[in-house]
């Protein structure tokens, strides 16, 4: 059971895709405010697990819990709209619409002004500049007018994290946010991430493959191998952790 | 003279640069290991090999011939065969089948592989003959992939993660088959995050991080050296 | 006695309704085959069958008797495969790295230019092939008498079927076929040749196309056009069965050609109508058909075909409103200065415009390609039509419900298409729009049928305003498509439009923001539904007559064409497109037969050389050209980053 600060809690999910156990009563909890990472090697389920906990597919059992109420079985739109934002590893934003108008549409939704057909989408002053806000906080705002497919790599990601935060999520969940990206491209959305999260009490749920971003910027770490958690705590702890070392360097296999 | 060649190769997904002038070798008859943690730029070196994912620059060599810009048919036909570490078995042909259709009857190979010969290095896949390749566990897929490439008789074989996500029991037993594959003479690239694996299989291993090799050398003086492990392969 | 007689007609029924199966397999089964390998629905199938028809019928000409069919029924098909081989090197090939709906309407043009080259080689009647005498007799089989072509049917077909079965299973060739369907990637690796595969796949998909008009040829007729017919059915073969599945197809062929012969002698009126009912209850329960699995796009990378994917830009400026008053102006002005020919012209392409744009909220704006909108166009012009001949309802009230009529059926139909998503939605879009059909087709009691309604009464609007005359006709469309268009262009260009831009965009990335995707999908479809119902309406005010023709599916093909022409990603584009087909449509009747021809090639180069349609074009180069100028930019575009 988690403590009453607890934003999101995980318990006793289990996934299988045809007979392959993908998760095995995989049981954590993420607290309000906290910064944390989902580590594992290739396969682990990582994946397998964020979408079950935005609402991809439903887990077979256990549920997801987030603000105390159960979202595990509802569909993604449901969830988005309680709190939860979430980027892709593979970048995923409306490419052939200009990078104001990705975050502007994504306003549109979190203010339910969607399903207006008769005002006209450029007579909304607030979403406007709100928009223009959060793309200034993402460094896009000189950008507004561009293609968002003419994008840089590291833009795109950006602009990804930008429509994410559109939707003033609680609890934003980040698959590899600087996959492909440049060293200095990471470094900076690190940052990014990491001044977000302090100034809106956002909690920060995300994978990582980079060693240097998960240890540099997580509180806790919990560890995924063949889908089941092999440990959960602080970066110290994991570094220490025997278990660890051997899901990332192989057993020690006798000749 | 090399059998694989890679100089200076730069290979995007579309805008996106993954691989910076990766450089590596390997010689007829060896098994070399890229070792690296995900996203580390294996799977794209693979891809960039094989003519998947095309490099934008740079060049790949294979028999001193330069095989980047092919397509990868005609790259496989040349003798390169590719496992890809998420296995795809053609999960609604029997494992027969799988193999059947891999069989190359183009090149003319000294001692072609044949059915019967992966079935003597894999008995496990006689077994399960008639079963759908979807009806396979993780260790039966992972032999079948690679029982499904030899049969396209390539003199290089590139294996990605072989022993990811199979248990212990499994992976040593792997590790048994990769030897006596190159036993047969087919020389082997591994991409691995396993480091103990690799110690047991391969002569060289290069680590790669973040899209450029960070090492290379030897096996045996790869492991003693901890700076590299802590910093590229370990958390 | 009773006993003797249900035993013989139950023999010829079941006899009958096999034939049906067998050649319903024949053509669906290349077509499930076609797409599980290439990932392209080819409209074009159809059109292969009525080749095979046709060169069977020229081959019996020249070769008689037993002998000289047997050899036309088997160098038929062969002829069909060597067609099918040009087009898959020569077209299809050029545009497998672009999206689906452009593979679609490449083969959609193929079926008008097919049909046209063979109404000019082989005329336009029907033409019955002789069969040889050993095999026109009839046999009694319990009582019942059958036709011994029945029987050789009934032998070949199945035995087609054992041929495909051990082509797949037994041999190396079917064994790749049926790896490379579930992976591509993987098989390329493994040293298969892609490029070879696919010619080898669709031109075989051909051979069983063209072997089921050669053998259906002799037992019906053909002519040009049949294909149109042919491709509905099997259309809605594998959809029941599962799309790429061949035991779908199976499946499917036998449950369709059951219940057409069940459901001519229980509804003779509306046998047609019961396999789309049937349809649409399999879909109600398993969206993607009976052994269909929700598809799983196999992207081809650029490199495996060794070209790129050209991008198409949507336009990022709207026109200065200033700007857009002139041709509204100019139109006003028209009826001063022309005669009532071109006023006629002009209220058809206003009409078209409509359907275009409407269409248009679904294609370029939202993403999704229906092939169903004629069914709403028909709605709309037999509400008109209905209410003023049988009811007597005023023009004016009668010409608001039409939109509200054709909304309504827009939203059960959506309810269960918007769940689909690519070519499924197309097709299913199609499959209503032909259940619409068969039902105005067939109802004489209601609808007319065939005959339609003549004589549609235009009564006085509120305030005495006569639009009987071509004028005042002309006056009244301007102003009811140029006030719906208005609102057409404020709802694309409304928060609600946005986020349908969305859903094109990225459907997922729409639902992770809290966007009820479906839901908004289904609400552009009923709004394109609504508008496409006034055309219609309107439509039938113009003629003062309608027929069921203006909804069978080959209308459907009219908004796809202008809206393709003028270019998707722009309003004004479907338009453009309108004039363009209007125009060529009524001047190309008049100097030729051909026009099918000649729309088909143009649809073919803007598929192949301009995706962007027209005005994407002119934009384009007009962007660069007077983008530097700061003025005409100013006055000719209203550039926001809102538009």
């Amino acid at each position: 059971m988690g403590a009453p600060m607890d934003v999101l809690e995980i318990r006793g999910v289990v996934k299988s895709f045809g007979g392959v156990r993908a998760l095995q009563d995989v049981t954590f909890s993420v607290r309000q405010g906290e910064i944390r990472a989902i580590i594992g090697p290739n396969g682990a389920g990582k994946s397998t697990l964020f979408n079950v906990m935005t609402g991809l597919f439903p887990p077979d059992s256990g549920e997801v819990i987030f603000d105390g109420e159960r979202v595990s079985g509802v569909p993604p739109y449901r969830i988005i709209r309680k709190g939860v934002g979430r980027s892709f590893q593979i970048t995923n934003i409306f490419p052939r619409m200009t990078v104001f108008e990705n975050v502007q549409v994504a306003l549109f939704a979190h203010h339910r002004s969607s399903r207006n057909p008769v005002g006209l989408a450029r007579r909304y002053p607030a979403v406007a500049s709100e928009a223009l806000g959060i793309l200034g906080q993402v460094g896009l705002a000189e950008k507004y007018e561009q293609s968002a497919s003419i994008l840089s790599h590291g833009d795109q990601k950006r602009l990804e994290i930008a429509i994410s935060l559109a939707s003033r999520p609680r609890l934003l969940m980040l698959d590899e946010p600087t996959a492909g990206m440049s060293r200095f491209e990471s470094r900076e959305t690190v940052e990014l991430l990491r001044t977000i999260s302090r100034e809106q009490g956002l909690t920060l749920v995300f994978t990582e493959h980079d060693m240097d971003i998960v240890f540099g910027i997580s509180e806790k770490i919990v560890v995924l191998q063949q889908g089941m958690v092999i440990a959960d705590g602080t970066p110290a702890e994991i570094r220490a952790n025997p278990q660890v070392r051997k899901a990332y360097l192989g057993e020690e296999i006798s000749a | 003279m090399a059998l694989l060649e890679l100089d200076g190769v730069n290979t995007y997904y579309g805008r996106s640069h993954i691989l910076f002038d990766v450089s590596l070798s390997v010689a007829k008859g060896e098994v070399v290991a890229l070792l690296g943690r995900n996203g580390a730029g294996k799977s794209t070196t693979f891809r960039s090999v094989i003519g998947l994912t095309a490099p934008r620059s740079g060049e790949v060599r294979f028999k001193g011939e330069k095989v980047n810009g092919l397509r990868a048919f005609r790259i496989c036909r040349r003798g390169i065969g590719f496992v890809p570490e998420d296995r795809r078995c053609f999960p609604d042909l029997t494992v027969r089948e799988n193999l059947e259709v891999a069989t190359r009857r183009e090149k003319q190979a000294e001692n072609p592989w044949t059915v019967d010969r992966v079935y003597a290095l894999f008995p496990r896949l006689q077994e399960r003959e008639r079963n759908l390749g979807s009806q396979l566990s993780g260790g039966e897929q992972q032999m079948l992939t690679i029982a499904r490439t030899l049969m396209t008789n390539p003199e290089l074989l590139l294996l990605d993660e072989p022993s990811e996500g199979l248990a212990p029991l499994v992976v040593a037993l792997l590790a048994e088959m990769i030897l006596q594959i190159r036993k047969e003479g087919v020389t082997v690239l591994l991409a691995e995050q396993n480091l103990h694996f690799c110690a047991k299989v391969a002569d060289r291993g290069y680590v790669i991080d973040k899209g450029s090799v960070k090492y290379e050398g030897t096996m045996k003086d790869l492991l003693a050296d901890d700076e590299v492990k802590e910093k590229y392969l370990a958390v | 006695m009773m006993a003797t007689i249900d035993v013989s007609f139950l023999t010829v029924q079941v006899l009958s309704a096999l034939r049906q199966a067998a050649f319903l397999f024949l053509i669906s089964s290349g077509l499930t085959l076609i797409f599980g390998v290439l990932n392209i629905l080819n409209f074009a199938h159809g059109a292969l069958y009525m080749l095979g028809a046709y060169f069977i019928y020229a081959l019996t000409l020249h070769l008689t008797g037993p002998a000289g069919f047997v050899v036309a029924l088997l160098a038929a098909p062969l002829g069909v495969a060597l067609i099918a081989a040009v087009i898959e090197t020569g077209l299809l090939r050029r545009i497998y790295v672009q999206e689906e709906i452009y593979q679609l309407l490449l083969t959609y043009a193929l079926v008008l230019i097919i049909d046209d080259l063979a109404k000019i080689v082989f005329g336009p009647e029907y033409k019955s092939i002789p069969k040889p005498d050993a095999i026109s007799g009839a046999v009694t089989i319990f009582g019942g008498t059958v036709p011994v072509y029945t029987l050789l049917v009934l032998v070949l077909a199945p035995a087609i079927a054992l041929v495909l079965w051990y082509l797949l299973y037994r041999t190396r060739t079917g064994k790749i076929v049926r790896a490379t369907s579930s992976d591509r990637e993987m098989a390329d690796a493994l040293g298969i040749n892609m490029s070879a595969l696919f010619t080898l796949v669709f031109a075989f998909g051909a051979i069983l196309a063209g072997f089921g008009g050669a053998l259906a040829g002799p037992a019906r007729t053909v002519f040009p056009g049949v294909g149109t017919e042919v491709i509905i059915e099997s259309f809605v073969v594998v959809v029941i069965g599962g799309l790429g599945n061949l035991w779908g197809a199976l499946i499917g062929s036998l449950l369709i050609g059951t219940l057409e012969t069940v459901g001519i002698i229980v509804f003779p009126e509306f046998e047609m109508s019961l396999i789309y009912l049937l349809m649409v209850a399999i879909l109600v329960v398993r969206p993607w058909g009976l052994f269909g699995r929700p598809l799983k796009i196999k992207a081809l990378s650029e490199k495996n075909l060794g070209m790129e994917a050209q991008e198409i830009s949507p336009v990022h400026f709207s026109v200065n409103p200033l700007v857009r008053v002139i041709p509204v102006l100019l139109l006003l002005a028209v009826p001063l200065v022309t005669g009532r020919f071109y006023q006629y012209l002009l209220t058809q392409i206003f009409i078209a415009s409509l359907v275009a744009v409407a269409f248009n909220l679904l294609l370029g704006t939202t993403g999704l390609l229906s092939f169903g909108q004629a069914a709403f166009y028909g709605v709309g012009a037999y509400t008109v039509g209905l209410l003023a001949t049988k009811a007597g309802v005023s023009t004016l009230p009668a010409l608001l419900l039409a939109p509200v009529f054709a909304a309504a059926v827009a939203a059960l139909i959506g309810f269960f298409c918007v769940r689909l998503s690519g070519v499924h939605f197309a097709m299913l879009t199609l499959a209503f729009g032909q259940l619409v059909f068969t039902i105005a087709f067939k109802w004489y009691g209601f609808t007319g049928g065939d005959n339609g309604i003549q004589g549609i009464p235009v009564r006085p609007l509120p305030g005495g305003v006569e639009i009987g005359s071509t004028q005042a006709m002309y006056y009244f469309a301007l102003a009811v498509v140029g006030v719906s268009v208005e609102i057409l262009r404020r709802i694309r260009s409304s928060p609600f439009g946005s986020t349908l831009k969305a859903i094109r965009e990225n459907t997922q990335r729409a639902a992770y923001l809290g966007v009820n995707v479906k839901l908004y999908q289904w609400a552009a479809f009923v709004i394109a539904g609504a508008f496409t119902g006034l055309a219609g309406g309107l439509y039938a005010l113009m003629e003062k007559s309608i027929t069921p023709d203006i909804i069978h599916w080959t209308k459907s093909g009219e908004p796809v064409f202008m809206t393709i022409i003028g270019g998707i990603y722009t309003f004004a584009g479907p338009m453009v497109g309108a004039v363009v087909f209007t125009v060529l449509n009524s001047y190309l009747v008049a100097w030729t037969e051909k026009w099918a021809l000649v729309l088909g090639i143009i649809l073919l180069v803007m598929v192949l050389l301009l995706p962007g349609g027209v005005v994407g074009f002119v934009n384009e180069k007009a962007r660069a050209a007077f983008g530097k100028r700061g003025w005409v930019r100013r006055w000719t575009f209203s550039k926001s980053a809102a538009s």
